[in-house]
């Protein structure tokens, strides 16, 4: 089987030859990975570790020129290191939105992004020589955008105290999401194979607010991403790190199809537990535990939590095998190594 | 009087700013002593939205928006307090580790901490050991607080733990240490004083780390 046969056969609850593997990491580690396997590049990374990562379509930006060091919506970034240098994020330092106190004020000084100042005529390009994989395109992460517009602080608050400016600015968000999704899906009719429809709503030990406000701001505009993405053939991919059960139920009444990250260390996120409960709706998409298991256990360690995760969350199909999230540099490669090998070792179906 | 009192620890519990500053005034020009105000408004206050917060019923935005009121309030009484001598129970110098900018739990942390009457010495993020070490030093700390989010940090707050020690002064002073990554066995490990899960429980954490 392809790496694209192999996603749709798991996705809709058919018999695959083997697990399908993910791959999320941050770019220093899969430098490291490219120099300690003798990869040339990502793709022959891919392939020397059995990993059927999708190909991820995005158009091109034509829209007006951005400042130095600012995304599309004003915000600025500053690059910061960690581990003296070993590796580095980009966070945002400046918030265009947080002078503002009214919906009015935003209206008059502040130019929302649209989808026209993306060209989306070379996504077919993006995908050509790439046929065996599943396609990634499109989908939503507004409040992750509003954090950086507001400032993280200001924005949790304004969910408290400014709801209108909160509903007025993921109209905004949204309504671009669904513009720039729609045009993806015209450009590549019935090939795009998952969108990721994603909010953080969970922190490490609880959801970061809650289940009411998850549901008057988020999940009625979350739900139009699924049915568009439902109505374009794709699967709707909900990503939400943390302690999130309390609100699965209501994500799979929205109608979303996997569920990333299941991030099993956090309360309530019991793997056994996500299975018997909602294993017959979901589809579970990560769980490898990249906080210790993946940068501080041992070899032994890896392989052992991949193949519980196989026989808890893969008992019947259902799971696709990733780490939760980007795996961190200091993440030994040995490490890296044994989780996909042991996922292709013991994810071989019989 | 009472009821002022009450009212203003209800307005913390709502983080209804407006109406905290407006208590906060009222006490103080009624002649409440500041010291009730803060244990029995303020810290009150603080001390249910712990509770609330542990309880399920209370996230981010709502502890937020408490917090903002205590602070406001707090900022109005810091001069009564000090002119009349209430002291503060200990002295907290809290920060999140170099090379890491995250600090929402932080400042979380910081306000439950002043909320249950510590003095807060908030070193912001980015914060070097030197700079830890410095303010221990100059503000005669009882307590320090390493915040990390990033598992690629949080390995620095054993680097902090080992210069304290170069410092000659890991036995003056208190470890503590809190943020996603950072688990009970990770401070163990490196030789913490203490774990804190969240910002309520870190004030609780803190208060059992004092000199009893």
């Amino acid at each position: 089987m392809t790496p694209k046969e192999r996603w749709l056969a798991v996705l809709n609850r058919e018999k695959p030859d083997r697990l399908p593997m993910d791959y999320w990491a941050t770019a220093e580690t899969t430098e490291k990975m490219l120099r300690h396997l003798g990869c040339a590049d990502e793709w022959a990374l891919m392939e020397r570790l059995h990993i059927d990562r999708p190909v991820t379509v995005t158009p091109d930006y034509i829209g007006p020129p951005l400042p130095k060091d600012t995304d599309i919506y004003g915000c600025r970034r500053a690059v910061i290191s960690y581990s003296s240098g070993a590796g580095a994020y980009t966070e945002t330092v400046y918030h265009p939105l947080a002078q503002y106190q009214t919906i009015a004020e935003i209206e008059e000084n502040y130019t929302w992004p649209t989808a026209d100042w993306y060209d989306y005529s070379q996504l077919s390009a993006q995908v050509e020589g790439k046929e065996a994989y599943p396609i990634r395109g499109g989908g939503s992460e507004p409040f992750l955008i509003y954090k950086n517009l507001r400032g993280m602080e200001q924005a949790y608050m304004d969910l408290a105290l400014n709801p209108e400016m909160v509903h007025y600015c993921l109209d905004k968000l949204f309504d671009f999401c669904y513009q720039n999704t729609t045009r993806i899906y015209e450009q590549l009719p019935g090939r795009v194979n998952i969108s990721y429809i994603a909010e953080d709503f969970g922190g490490q030990e609880a959801l970061l607010f809650s289940t009411a406000m998850i549901k008057t701001f988020f999940i009625p505009r979350m739900k139009r991403m699924i049915d568009l993405a439902h109505q374009a053939g794709a699967y709707a991919f909900f990503h939400s790190d943390g302690a999130i059960r309390e609100i699965i139920p209501a994500m799979i009444e929205a109608g979303i199809d996997v569920l990333n990250p299941i991030q099993w260390r956090c309360p309530g996120m019991d793997r056994a537990a996500l299975k018997r409960d909602f294993g017959d709706q979901l589809i579970f998409h990560g769980a490898v535990d990249n906080q210790k298991t993946m940068p501080f256990g041992s070899v032994d360690d890896v392989r052992q939590e991949v193949i519980s995760h196989i026989e808890v969350l893969g008992a019947g199909g259902g799971y696709i095998l990733a780490p939760c999230h980007n795996i961190q540099v200091i993440s030994p490669p040995e490490n890296v190594v044994a989780m996909y090998e042991t996922g292709y070792e013991y994810g071989q179906i019989t | 009087m009472e009821g002022t009192l009450q009212s203003l620890k209800q307005a913390i519990i709502e983080g209804n700013n407006k109406q905290a500053v407006e208590l906060t005034t009222q006490l103080m020009e009624g002649g409440a002593s500041p010291k009730e105000i803060l244990n029995d408004g303020l810290i009150a206050g603080m001390s249910t939205v712990g509770e609330l917060f542990k309880e399920g019923k209370y996230f981010v935005p709502e502890m937020l928006i408490a917090a903002r009121a205590m602070k406001s309030g707090l900022n109005l009484l810091r001069p009564s307090l000090v002119e009349t001598g209430v002291e503060s129970i200990g002295t907290v110098v809290i920060g999140t580790v170099r090379g890491d900018l995250h600090d929402i739990g932080k400042n979380l942390t910081s306000m439950f901490l002043e909320g249950a009457g510590f003095n807060v010495v908030d070193l912001g993020v980015d914060v070097s050991a030197e700079a830890f070490i410095e303010a221990i030093k100059e503000h005669k700390a009882e307590i320090i607080g390493m915040s990390a989010l990033l598992t690629t940090t949080m390995t620095y707050t054993a680097e902090v733990i080992k210069a304290l020690q170069e410092a000659k002064i890991r036995d003056e002073v208190k470890v503590i240490v809190g943020g996603a990554p950072i688990t009970q066995e990770w401070a163990d490990q490196i030789g913490a004083d203490a774990f804190a899960q969240d910002a309520a429980s870190a004030a609780d954490r803190c208060k059992e780390l004092l000199p009893q």
